[in-house]
């Protein structure tokens, strides 16, 4: 009978949540803005380590022709149906000055992207200078600075008295290092690592925001039930409990079908994003420079077991759990939103934390900062996804992890029905922290 | 064992400043209207949620329908309407009344049923338009009442719990609301209700509990309640304003204890020792143009100023009508 009540109050908050025009828009815009968040990133970083055909001035005056020689190493480099302009201008020391200002003027009218200048240092191997529109695009001056090393390298190797076509064979390196991905769980390339990147940020981005959302959600749920009244007669025909548990799991079961929509829709979304990334890939510099490598890096899928699925699965139930319980603590203890907004600080304060630490934690998942985070109750389950989709975690902290989680979700939820109970029929003035604590001795 | 509809003994309920029920014990006879009186704060919501296993006793026991408050299935049989009325803003109305049919143990089929039935009944689905279909808030005030209404009867219970049912309503809503109640009575349903306008209570009421400041001051049939206060009461009409020799009477405490001018009569109270014929005596001899002299019973509102104290009252009355 109780289990009837109990389907009754998810239904309810199901049903009327589902219906809303609200829910429509947030399916409908939830899969472009994951895309977004995936795609633009992706297609900003490849954009900036395609190298385009070199277009500059290169001002020599090292007196040794090293100018000519870089020309030489660029166009080694360059595809036959893209050929460099490279425009070597030989002057003496003395004329630097001179020279660069014409350069310049050639790269505000866009004649040239830029101009290099080569001096004496550069002959002893330790700088050269670079002045253009291409200074942050990291592949094309990727590939400026290695034709540079080649070229002065092998500018000293002569001048060391070696046999020039010795020095060019033996300098002419085209060195690719292949990396692979080595776990307990076995081989995988490194491409599926960095594949693994994006993802695991969708992950921590996706169950942050629903936490937050949907805890939310719960809030002005009860807070609705309390201002229109309506609390009293439902929690005359069920405990407050039930109606608690029925509310965070009508909810809940909002957020998956939410969820279900987004990843199934992000996925859809990819089948048209992914050919228009794997299209610029081949046209990378990394990939002119080193023919063979693996060109297909965040094209390929991630490595994500159906076991892992479920994990993070579990993970977003206990940390919705945990967190809509909170908030519907919260909002049986206020009256209004604005009320509600000072009472929640405490516990946006918990959930905020567990999003500062998802940079660290991405840029390095084995540091004692994001393994501690990934085991504290309060960001295990915004972290602990994340961590798990870049490196294995070895069993214990995977155990402590959700053992913590389960432990503070009973804690919770005992904690939350208490104040709940109380907190539903009081009016008027806020209660105190203190106020609140006898609320929880008493029931 | 006694078959109330509801027994209370001996139930204490106590907040953190003050202690809201203090050692109330009442006992409601099936198949009565039974009213719960007492001024704004004397406890009656409090003792209504405890009844209804919202908010639990510190001290005390309370049964409803033969079975301890604290079990859940006694709650399909009741119905509850609070003080302070409200449903979900954005649900349609058929669709909140299903809910809270479901939450008394109905199955959806079967508020249907009711739910057809009541909207017909209360006028709120027509040949012209279903409000059924509407959204809460899209209703007017009265129209909300009723659907709280409804929602309060749709499961046919055998106890009917009304917290302040005539505060707010309208003259019609008021009028459905007295028809009910009676109709309930007639089919054997007990019906309790708290307010605190004694007209009400006085027309519908069998039996009344009388509590302030959380403490019962009298209980029992309302009219032995009224002949156990009677006999010492007086409707006094005068042809022309009291004066003179007629005040002096009225102001002397060893005969009068208290005037009330209900502007076509007074009524007295007689002094513990003094007759009706020592007065009607004392006021011919004062020449007082009498055109009424009548023993009459106490009004409820009577009872409910002397025993209660006018100074307890005062606040609570202010709703008075």
């Amino acid at each position: 009978m109780v289990r009837a009540k109990l389907w009754a109050v998810i239904r309810r908050e199901y049903l009327e949540r589902v219906q809303t025009r609200w829910f429509l828009i947030g399916c409908l815009i939830g899969p472009l803005l994951i895309t977004g968040v995936l795609f633009v990133p992706a297609w900003l970083t490849l954009r900036n380590l395609r190298a385009d055909p070199a277009n500059l001035i290169v001002i020599d005056a090292t007196g040794a022709g090293l100018g000519n020689r870089l020309r030489a190493s660029l166009d080694s480099a360059a595809t036959p149906n893209a050929p460099n302009k490279v425009d070597v201008r030989v002057t003496p020391p003395a004329g630097i000055a001179a020279a660069e200002s014409l350069a310049t003027r050639a790269v505000v009218t866009k004649e040239v992207d830029g101009y290099v200048v080569l001096d004496a240092s550069t002959l002893r191997g330790e700088r050269a200078r670079y002045a253009g529109r291409k200074a942050t695009a990291v592949g094309d001056m990727r590939r400026l600075e290695t034709a540079l090393r080649q070229t002065s390298l092998s500018q000293r190797l002569e001048h060391a008295n070696l046999n020039p076509a010795l020095v060019d064979s033996l300098t002419r390196s085209r060195l690719v290092l292949e990396s692979e991905r080595l776990t307990e769980q076995g081989r995988g390339s490194d491409a599926s690592r960095r594949a693994n990147t994006p993802f695991a940020m969708a992950v921590a981005f996706l169950l942050y925001t629903c936490m937050v959302l949907y805890g939310q959600a719960v809030l002005r749920g009860v807070l609705e039930e309390k201002s229109t009244r309506v609390a009293e007669v439902v929690v005359s025909s069920v405990s407050p409990e039930t109606l608690l548990a029925g509310k965070v799991l009508g909810v809940g079961a909002v957020g998956l079908t939410q969820q279900i929509i987004w990843v199934a829709a992000t996925l859809y979304l990819s089948s048209f994003t992914a050919p228009v990334i794997a299209r610029m890939v081949p046209s990378t510099g990394a990939g002119s420079m080193t023919p063979g490598a693996p060109t297909t890096m965040a094209m390929s899928m991630p490595d994500v077991h159906i076991g892992s699925l479920l994990l993070i699965l579990l993970f977003f139930i206990l940390g919705y759990g945990v967190y809509s319980s909170l908030y519907a603590a919260v909002g049986a203890t206020v009256n209004s939103e604005q009320e509600a907004q000072q009472a929640l600080a405490p516990i946006l304060l918990l959930i905020v934390s567990s999003a500062l630490f998802i940079q660290p934690a991405m840029l390095n998942p084995t540091s004692t900062l994001a393994r501690v985070a990934s085991m504290f109750p309060f960001s295990a389950p915004v972290i602990m996804p994340l961590r798990m989709s870049l490196v294995p975690i070895p069993p214990w902290e995977m155990a402590v992890s959700i053992l913590g989680l389960v432990i503070a979700l009973i804690a919770v939820i005992l904690l939350a029905a208490r104040i709940y109970r109380v907190g539903l029929l009081m009016y008027g003035k806020r209660p105190t922290l203190g106020e609140i604590a006898r609320w929880v001795r008493q029931a | 064992m006694t078959d109330f509809a509801i027994d209370v003994q001996h139930v204490v309920k106590r907040y953190a400043d003050h202690v809201a029920v203090k050692d109330l014990s009442l006992q409601v006879p099936r198949g009565t209207v039974y009213g719960l009186l007492g001024p704004n704060g004397a406890g009656k919501t409090t003792t209504i949620r405890m009844i209804l296993n919202i908010i639990a006793p510190d001290e005390g026991t309370i049964r409803v329908l033969g079975a301890p408050s604290n079990d859940a299935r006694a709650s399909d049989r009741i119905g509850y309407l609070p003080e302070e009325r409200g449903l979900y803003k954005k649900m349609k109305v058929r669709a909140v009344l299903q809910f809270l049919g479901e939450l008394r143990g109905m199955t959806r089929q079967a508020a249907d049923l009711q739910i057809d039935y009541w909207l017909d009944r209360l006028s709120l689905k027509t040949p012209e338009k279903d409000w059924g279909q509407s959204k809460v808030d899209e209703l007017s005030r009265g129209m909300q009442q009723k659907v709280q209404f409804i929602s309060t009867l749709l499961h046919d219970p055998e106890l009917v719990i009304l917290d302040e049912p005539f505060s707010g309503l309208d003259p019609i809503n008021a009028q459905a609301l007295k028809d009910t109640v009676v109709e309930l009575r007639k089919r054997g349903r007990t019906v309790i209700f708290s307010t605190h306008l004694m007209d009400n209570a006085e027309r519908l009421c069998d039996s009344v509990c009388i509590i302030a400041r959380g403490e019962k001051v009298l209980d029992g049939a309302v009219s032995a309640v009224k002949s156990a206060h009677g006999g010492k009461h007086i409707a006094l009409a005068l042809s022309s304003e009291a004066r003179g020799g007629v005040t002096t009477v009225l102001s002397d405490t060893t005969l009068v204890t208290h005037v009330d001018d209900q502007n076509q009569f007074f009524e007295l109270e007689l002094a513990r020792d003094a007759t009706p014929q020592q007065l009607l005596e004392r006021l011919v001899a004062a020449g007082a143009p009498i055109t009424r002299f009548e023993l009459v019973q106490p009004s409820l509102h009577q009872i409910f100023l002397r025993t209660v104290g006018a100074e307890n009252v005062e606040e609570g009355m202010s709703g008075q009508g």
